[in-house]
């Protein structure tokens, strides 16, 4: 009998087996001596360990026991951060963030009503609606404005 | 619910007066489950203080996960497997820290289970209770991490190869030979302490 075979018997055992090869490993034992010894062993050791943890007790009373669950529930309660309260500069952060991406839009459209002259050198984009961008062609820059939750992204990750 | 009748509470009921907040119906479903929490860490640990270090390991992570618990098994099969995760990531620490046992290269490289002469009498029979359970629990100790894990699972926690495959990071064919090499060794151990009698 190969090691396919081996496995199969044990998948047998457990029930583990799809019908189609269950047939198969039937008329096996139906047929193979081999087969069957090792079927019966590998059974009786399924059964041994049956109700083999049958009484077994955790060797602590239940109030000292519970004694050490509960002081280190408490000490990781207590150990947790609190909530950090906000800071002025975090304030002001997120006033300034709306107030400067409306800034930004203000001057993209003022450079586009007064600066026609200088045709398509000038672009503003609000392809996001968190985000303002702004390219200068002229002077090769590009401002990109992020707003709230980009913000709060950042943030996060520092946390 | 007042704290007398939390004896004769179901689990349930504890566990949703638990989710609340309420430690006394914590410690209430501590007692109950106690020892089946223990009993599983001593099984794969095979070491009183690092059970009961993590059966206590487990019921903290019990309480602070007891929210996520909607009910899909029992409390109690849900705490065993807190406590078998919390076994298992041990059982992998300590592996990476020491080397393995020259009987498990042997197994992984050549597998000398399917060479193992078979056992036409069976080496537990007529044994009282008492003393199966010590062979079983000598017998056990010999096998490496993994044999006595897959065996654990299988037969203890009647676990699917499948659900084994996933608790240990396996694939179903790897939990198939090992099961089959734990108890083709776990059955001539039996057979070993049988004849030193």
């Amino acid at each position: 009998m190969d090691y396919d075979a081996q496995l199969k018997l044990q998948s047998y055992l457990d029930g583990e087996l799809p019908e189609s090869e269950a047939r198969e490993i039937a008329n096996l034992l139906a047929q193979d001596r081999e087969a069957v010894a090792l079927f019966a062993e590998l059974r009786n050791t399924r059964q041994a360990l049956v109700g083999s943890e049958v009484g077994v007790a955790l060797p602590e009373s239940r109030e000292f026991f519970w004694s050490k669950i509960e002081r280190e529930i408490y000490r990781l309660e207590k150990s947790e951060p609190a909530p950090r309260p906000s800071s002025v500069f975090a304030a002001w952060r997120r006033f300034l963030m709306p107030a400067g991406g409306v800034a930004a839009l203000a001057i993209a459209a003022f450079i586009g009503l007064f600066g026609g002259s200088q045709g398509p050198t000038h672009e503003m984009a609000v392809a996001d609606p968190g985000a303002f961008t702004y390219h200068d062609f002229s002077a090769g820059t590009t401002l990109v404005w992020l707003t709230y939750p980009a913000e709060n992204e950042f943030a996060d990750n520092f946390e | 619910m007042t704290e007398k009748d939390y004896s004769s509470a179901e689990d349930q009921k504890l566990v949703r007066v638990a989710q609340k907040g309420d430690m006394a119906a914590f410690e209430e479903l501590v007692a109950r489950h106690r020892d089946k929490i223990y009993a599983r860490a001593l099984s794969m640990m095979r070491n009183e203080q690092e059970a009961i270090d993590l059966s206590q390991e487990a019921w903290v992570k019990g309480w602070q996960r007891l929210k996520q618990f909607q009910g899909e098994a029992s409390f109690g099969t849900w705490m065993t497997r807190i406590v078998i995760n919390l076994c298992l990531d041990q059982l992998r620490k300590q592996k990476r820290q020491r080397t393995e046992s020259i009987e498990a290269m042997t197994e992984e490289s050549g597998g000398v289970e399917r060479h193992m002469p078979v056992l036409t009498v069976n080496p537990t029979a007529g044994l009282e209770r008492q003393e199966l359970r010590q062979r079983i629990d000598r017998a056990l100790s010999q096998l490496s991490y993994e044999h006595r894990t897959v065996l654990v699972l299988h037969e203890f926690e009647e676990m699917e190869y499948k659900q084994i495959a996933k608790a240990m990071e396996c694939s179903i064919g790897t939990v198939m030979s090992r099961l089959f090499y734990a108890r083709r060794k776990l059955a001539a151990l039996l057979a070993d302490l049988k004849k030193s009698d």
